[in-house]
Order: structure tokens, then C-alpha cells, then sequence
């Protein structure tokens, strides 16, 4: 090339603005397959059409322990199939969910809503746990290399119970050592596909108690599992949409964020002894907003960890999401506004991750409710809201949404974060401001290149997978760790990394965040440097141990107890 | 005499600790409540009842006492306005949802003072009020039509009074919501000729497209407290 050819490319590069750092290769990874809401055949079915297009759903986990992080997706239509999608390794996914014995989760009765990995029995394979209307279902992983083998153990793990579960997270709340099951229901156990009543319907907008609630399942060892809910102290009847865990206080065990539609989120504080206690006035306040998402991360590296919740966002209704910053003494401020983050519209899913490894949790977030028809559903709902002495709890009071929209067709956001203080919106910049009804986001580095890549569960329609193609060295480290003492999963490790006299703080997350599970690694941008300084590790045993200058680049592999990081070859 | 320095620390805005407050408060409130009683159709012992409700956050008993005082007076178009904002002054601690519901009662009970009496205070309160609702509920049409008949009303006074110049901006909210951009800015720049060197009709005017749209909406946020002080009514009486 000339010089006057150099000049030309370096100019029409700079005219072209900054590059696209993520493409959409759903359809060329193979992992385009559409979910389909569950359609209900009762008295209320076309009233419940409208409040039930969830169940969108998408978990990771390496379960064949290849190294390529692969992907459990779910449908919810009645004969609907369950896919779990291999990793290839080459960005291409193949679905061993049939073979592997995971497909069956939509049947007449149940319809899948989300899915969780562990490892409840430790042995170093993660195990599945579908979360349904109905009877959720537990596949012990027993195997079987790439095409996987699962053997469901629901009924003899004591899992075998009617509930309208929505969410689900696991971490081992008694540090025990194994980890237990904390599953957040929507409705009441009425049998949402033969109901007795039709008061099943939240019955206000704001203040609801008629939900499902949480339910709390003490991994009793053995693969039997307890409900522990009322040993553990906890009486809640909201409408839970997620439940995010995380040690907020730094005192070694995990609290937990209830977020809640129809009323007050809840936190619930770790006694230590296996009790929470219910702080929500002194955290954060009684709200009435919509709450449906709960993800922790340190967005501004100071050490503590901070909780990103979704609320309801539109020209009828300005809730606005709540970015709780932790104060450190016990309480929360709301920093969503001044922070740029309050405005998604209908959020569902949001995520922090570092996309660009500058080492600032970034944050991705999906939205919209239905996207149908051009009649808006907002007069009926407020004509219903409006009538004198309704009765909300009754479906009947409530207008069937047909072909109308409400909070349709929503742009995604992708929060890039400035620097601690404030994000800035670039979702369209990187081509992932998409308009289908997003539900979860799992996030995970699916080709082992240092660059997070992420898969978007939509309801009613085709996800997306996004492929991290950001130019230049990733500068990047990531750790999988292996309990001893404690869970196997390491769920609840805290990572503290230092790099050029700043710290950086991780914790492994069992499922947090709605309708995503992302991966267990535990990745940092390290925004160019070529070495983490000194790792320090807090196991959920209590075991704290540090590991100096590790090189950039590479995946090390933690084992609780062992001084030594194995860095695992790709 | 107790009552008279409740009601003038409450007026003041200034607390007492724990439950000598309460009692204080509740005490003041009484006070209040029988001069409004007294005096049922009439705009100014009402706003210093509300202004004390909104310090004290006490809500729910404003909009039984004057459920109560309209039952008692049925022709009082002013009692039926005080009972609309009390409903508008329990808004911003509302639920979204509530919000609406409250919305709409005040919006009901500002129609029945309007029935009773063409007032230019219940002409501007109930366009204005109108202007708060999302588009799609197409009640900014309506609010047009009210704040049109009070900027007429205002037109007809020999010399405008400064508090007149709300309706005219609001007037124009109402266009610029209605989708007739241009006729809400003749209708500010007619204001500012009337009104000069007011300060929103300034902002308005200086402002356009999608920086017009933020301002606008960010001044009907039914999240933020509604002035409904109406003492700029008698200023200067």
C-alpha cells in the first residue's frame, strides 16, 4: 500500500467512529432455536396470557468439563423442548439436551421459568435445577463426557412440590459446606393450570402480600434437601421475581436482595446461625415499585458490594431502577439517577460485567414487557385501576391484553461505566440495543479469548448470542475455583485483585440476576496491565489466602487450601 | 393559647421531638380543620390547612375531612376544589400506580367545583392537572380546553394579576402536547409580552425539539410535589 493508501484507510477508519466491540452470531453458533410462552387452558386463560409471557431462561456451566462454558435454554410451551447446548469450542453449539436426558421440561402441568446449575452434591459436576410452574425438576449430572447424562432426582432429593417458582439461586447460606436452594415463587401454589379460585391475582399494585413468596431448601447432605424456610426465620408472601446473594457486609456470610413485582423488595440479613434477619426498612426503605431483577457488583471499586435492581419505566409509570450503593453501615443509597442508569423502561434481566476490561463493572440490561399489536394495553389496565372498589386479586377484574402492546418493543441498553460515578449508554454503538421482550442475560467468555461474550434469552422469540470482538490485547484474568472445605462451587468466594495500587472486588455468584445464570468464573479487566500484583482469596469456609503477581491472560485454576494457581491451558 | 402556638410552630414548619409532636400536630391540624369547617367556601384557611398537611404528611385525614366537609356543603365549589388537592398533595408519596387513582379522584371532585362555579383558579387547575397524565390517555385535548377558558377569564381583568401567567404557560404545555408546537410558543411569547421576564416562559421559549420535550416533561413529573400553595392568589391583596 502507498502512503496516500495508509493515509486513506486511517481516515476512513476515524470517520467510521469507534468500532463495534460485539456481533450477533446466534444463528451461525446454532443456538437460534425461539421460546414460546406457555398458553394456558383455563377459565382465566386469556386474562393470564398477558401476565404470564416469562419463563424465558438461560444458565451456563462448563457440565462436561471441556473448558468451553456451555448453555442450558429454556422453552415454556406445552410440549416445548429444553435445550442444552454443548460448546464446541470454535463459537459453534450443538443440542445434547434430548440425549442427555434434560429436554422434558413442558408437559400439560409444568412449564419451565428458569434454570440454575450447582453442584449440590459436590463431586465436581454441576448438576441442573429446573425452576417451573409446576414441579420443578433436579438433574444429577452423573457424566457421560460431551453428550452429557443427567438422571432426574427430584422426587428423592425431597424437590417434589407444586409451586409457581420463578427464579432460583443457590449458595450456602449455614456454610456447611454444601450448597442450599433458595427458590422465589410468583403466585401462591395455586395450580396455575387448574386453578381452584380464580383470586389468584396480586391484589394491589403496590403493596401486594398474595405472591408465592421464597422458599428456603437446606442441603441436608446426602442429596436430600430440606424446607428450612421457617427455621431460617423467613415469612414472605410477595410476588418474587429474583433473588441476588451477596456478602454486603463483608462478614464472611451471604445476604440476599428479594426482588419483588406488586410491592416491597426485602433484605434479608445473615444472622450467621442459619437465620436471616429481615433489615429491609433500615437497608433500603419500603418501596412500591416493580422490583425484578437483583445483581450485585462493586460498580465503583470501593471495596463493597452494590445491588442493581430493575423497576418499571414509562411514560404511564416512572419508577425508575434502583442502583443501591452500599454505604458500608449497613444501609443503601439509591444512586440510579445521578449514575445514568434509571431509565430502562420494562427492565427484566441486567448484568455487570466488564465488557471492555478497563476494570469497571459495566452493565447490561433487557426490557419490554409485550410486544404485540399497535393498541396500547395501559387505558385498560388504568380503567380497571380506577374502578370503584375493584377487586385485583380476582382474575376476572382484570381486561385480557389480546393483541395489544404494553412497554413493547424497548431498546436494550448496554451501560458502559465511566470511571465509578456515572455509565453511559452504548448499546446501539455495539449493535445490542435490540427491541424483542428480553428476560435474563447469562454472561461468560464461550472461546476462551479473555473477552465476555453474552447470551440473551427473549420471551416469545429468538435470543441472541453476542460475541465479544473487541479489538486489540484483551487485558484480562480469570480464576475457577474448587472448594474443599467449602462448596465445591466456591459459590460466595470473595476475590479481591490489585493491579497498579487499585483493588478490585469479584465473589462467586450462584445464579443471581433474573432469568441469566452467567458463568462461575470469575473474570477482571485489568485495563492494560500485564499483571495482577496480589490476589486475595476469601473462601465461604472463612479461609483467606493471597497469591502475588499472576500473569495476565491466562485462566488459573484455585483449589481452598493450596498455595499454588494452576493456570489452566486453553 | 396551646393551639395558637401549635398552629404557628406547624405554620413554621419547625418539629418537636417524638410523640409531643404527634400530639402537637394532631392538635394544630384540629385547629385548622375548625376554621376550614367554619368557613367552608373559601380559598385561604384551606391552603394553610394543606400546607400543614403536607409538613406533617398527614394525607389520609385531609381527604376524610373534606370528604366530609363536601358531604356537609354539597354547593361549595370551593370546598370541592380544596378536596381536589387534597388528592393532588398525596401524589408524590403514592405508588405509581395510586398516583393515578388519586389523580383521577382530584381530577372528579375539580369538575364538580367547576360545575358549581366557572372559576379561573378551578378552570386552570383542572387543565393543568390534565397535562400530568401520559398521552396516551388523551386527556391533554381536555386540559387545552380548560386552560383556554381560563387565560379568557384572566383576560377579561382590567390589569393581570402576576399569578395569571401560570395558566398561559400551561396553556402552552397543553398545546405542545396536543402537537401544535408552533401555537405553544405564540401562546408563551403572547404570555411574556403580558408577563415580561418570567422566568418559565422564558426557559420555554428558549428551548426547542427534544430539549423542549425533556424541560416540559420533566416540569409534569408526578413524582415531584405540585405547587398547590394558592396564596400567589391573594398576594398583594
Amino acid at each position: 500500500m502507498t502512503i496516500w493508501g495508509w493515509v486513506l484507510a486511517v481516515v476512513a477508519l476515524a470517520a467510521a467512529g469507534p468500532q463495534r466491540e460485539l456481533t450477533d452470531v446466534t444463528a451461525s453458533a446454532g443456538v437460534a432455536a425461539a421460546h414460546h410462552n406457555r398458553v394456558f387452558k383455563n377459565p382465566y386463560a386469556e386474562i393470564m396470557a398477558g401476565y404470564t409471557a416469562l419463563g424465558a431462561a438461560v444458565a451456563v456451566a462448563d457440565y462436561d468439563g471441556d473448558g468451553f462454558e456451555d448453555l442450558f435454554v429454556t422453552d415454556s410451551a406445552d410440549g416445548g423442548k429444553n435445550h442444552l447446548y454443548r460448546n464446541r469450542g470454535d463459537f459453534t453449539f450443538v443440542d445434547m439436551a434430548a440425549k442427555a436426558g434434560v429436554a422434558a421440561g413442558n408437559d400439560p402441568g409444568n412449564a419451565t421459568a428458569d434454570a440454575l446449575w450447582l453442584d449440590y452434591d459436590n463431586d465436581g459436576r454441576p448438576d441442573l435445577f429446573v425452576v417451573r410452574f409446576g414441579i420443578r425438576q433436579l438433574f444429577h449430572n452423573v457424566g457421560g463426557g460431551g453428550s452429557g447424562r443427567f438422571e432426574d432426582v427430584t422426587r428423592k432429593a425431597g424437590l417434589e412440590r407444586y409451586a409457581n417458582a420463578i427464579t432460583a439461586v443457590a449458595f450456602d447460606y449455614d456454610r456447611d459446606g454444601d450448597l442450599d436452594l433458595f427458590t422465589g415463587n410468583y403466585f401462591q401454589p395455586v395450580n396455575l393450570f387448574n386453578p381452584d379460585t380464580p383470586r389468584f391475582f396480586p391484589e394491589s399494585f403496590e403493596t401486594a402480600d398474595n405472591g408465592g413468596g421464597l422458599t428456603v431448601w437446606r442441603n441436608d447432605g446426602g442429596g436430600r434437601f430440606a424446607d428450612a424456610t421457617r427455621e431460617a426465620g423467613i415469612a414472605l408472601s410477595g410476588w418474587t421475581l429474583d433473588l441476588g446473594h451477596a456478602d454486603f457486609d463483608n462478614d464472611g456470610d451471604d445476604d440476599l436482595y428479594v426482588a419483588c413485582d406488586f410491592g416491597t423488595d426485602r433484605f434479608l440479613v445473615n444472622n450467621g446461625d442459619g437465620t436471616f434477619a429481615d433489615r429491609t426498612k433500615q437497608a433500603v426503605g419500603i418501596d412500591t415499585k416493580k422490583g425484578m431483577n437483583a445483581d450485585w457488583g462493586d460498580y465503583d471499586n470501593d471495596g463493597l458490594l452494590d445491588v442493581f435492581v430493575t423497576n418499571i419505566t414509562d411514560e404511564y409509570m416512572r419508577e425508575g431502577n434502583f442502583l443501591w450503593r452500599n454505604n458500608g453501615d449497613g444501609t443503601f443509597s439509591d444512586v440510579a439517577r445521578e449514575t445514568g442508569v434509571h431509565d430502562t423502561g420494562w427492565g427484566w434481566g441486567g448484568k455487570f460485567f466488564d465488557y471492555d476490561n478497563d476494570g469497571w463493572l459495566d452493565l447490561y440490561v433487557v426490557n419490554g414487557w409485550v410486544s404485540a399489536g399497535p393498541e396500547s394495553y395501559v387505558p385498560d389496565v388504568f380503567e380497571m385501576v380506577t374502578r370503584p372498589n375493584v377487586d385485583l386479586a380476582d382474575a376476572r377484574s382484570w381486561p385480557p391484553m389480546g393483541k395489544k402492546s404494553l412497554s413493547g418493543y424497548q431498546k436494550k441498553k448496554l451501560f458502559h461505566n465511566q470511571g465509578g460515578g456515572i455509565f453511559r449508554d452504548e448499546a446501539a454503538r455495539h449493535g445490542v440495543d435490540s427491541t424483542r421482550d428480553g428476560r435474563g442475560i447469562a454472561v461468560a467468555d464461550f472461546d476462551n479469548d479473555g473477552r465476555l461474550d453474552f447470551f440473551v434469552a427473549n420471551a416469545n422469540a429468538e435470543p441472541y448470542l453476542y460475541r465479544n470482538v473487541a479489538g486489540g490485547g484483551a487485558s484480562w484474568i480469570a480464576f475457577r475455583l474448587e472448594g474443599r472445605k467449602s462448596n465445591r462451587d466456591a459459590v460466595g468466594a470473595q476475590l479481591r485483585a490489585t493491579v497498579k495500587g487499585r483493588t478490585q472486588l469479584r465473589f462467586v455468584d450462584g445464579g443471581n440476576g433474573f432469568a441469566g445464570q452467567s458463568s462461575r468464573r470469575v473474570h477482571f479487566g485489568l485495563a492494560g496491565a500485564s499483571a495482577v500484583e496480589r490476589l486475595e482469596v476469601r473462601w465461604p469456609s472463612g479461609l483467606r489466602q493471597t497469591f502475588d503477581k499472576l500473569q495476565a491472560g491466562r485462566t488459573y485454576r484455585l483449589i481452598e487450601g493450596q498455595p499454588a494457581a494452576q493456570e489452566i491451558k486453553r | 393559647m396551646r393551639g395558637f402556638f401549635a398552629i404557628l410552630l406547624l405554620a413554621m414548619g419547625i418539629a418537636l421531638p417524638g410523640a409531643a409532636a404527634e400530639n402537637k400536630d394532631a392538635a394544630a391540624l384540629s385547629q385548622l380543620e375548625a376554621a376550614v369547617a367554619a368557613n367552608p367556601d373559601e380559598l385561604k384557611s384551606a391552603n394553610e390547612y394543606r400546607k400543614a398537611v403536607i409538613r406533617t404528611g398527614e394525607y389520609d385525614r385531609s381527604i376524610a375531612f373534606f370528604e366530609k366537609l363536601t358531604a356537609d356543603h354539597p354547593q361549595a365549589a370551593y370546598a370541592w376544589l380544596n378536596f381536589g388537592y387534597a388528592y393532588v398533595d398525596k401524589i408524590p408519596a403514592a405508588g405509581s400506580i395510586t398516583q393515578v387513582i388519586l389523580a383521577n379522584k382530584a381530577l372528579t371532585n375539580f369538575g364538580k367545583s367547576i360545575d358549581l362555579k366557572k372559576t379561573w383558579i378551578a378552570l386552570f387547575t383542572r387543565g393543568n392537572s390534565y397535562l400530568y397524565w401520559p398521552v396516551i390517555f388523551g386527556r391533554a385535548p381536555l386540559g387545552v380546553a380548560d386552560l383556554e377558558q381560563a387565560v379568557e377569564i384572566s383576560r377579561q381583568e382590567p390589569k393581570p394579576r402576576k399569578v395569571y401567567v401560570r395558566a398561559w404557560i400551561a396553556l402552552g404545555d397543553g398545546y405542545w402536547k396536543t402537537g401544535q408546537a408552533e401555537k405553544a410558543k405564540a401562546t408563551w411569547r403572547e404570555a411574556l409580552k403580558l408577563f415580561p421576564g418570567d422566568p418559565q416562559l422564558q426557559a420555554r421559549l428558549a428551548r426547542d425539539g427534544e430539549d423542549l420535550e425533556k424541560y416540559i416533561y420533566e416540569q409534569l413529573d408526578p413524582n415531584k410535589r405540585v405547587d398547590t400553595d394558592l396564596s400567589p392568589l391573594w398576594e398583594g391583596e
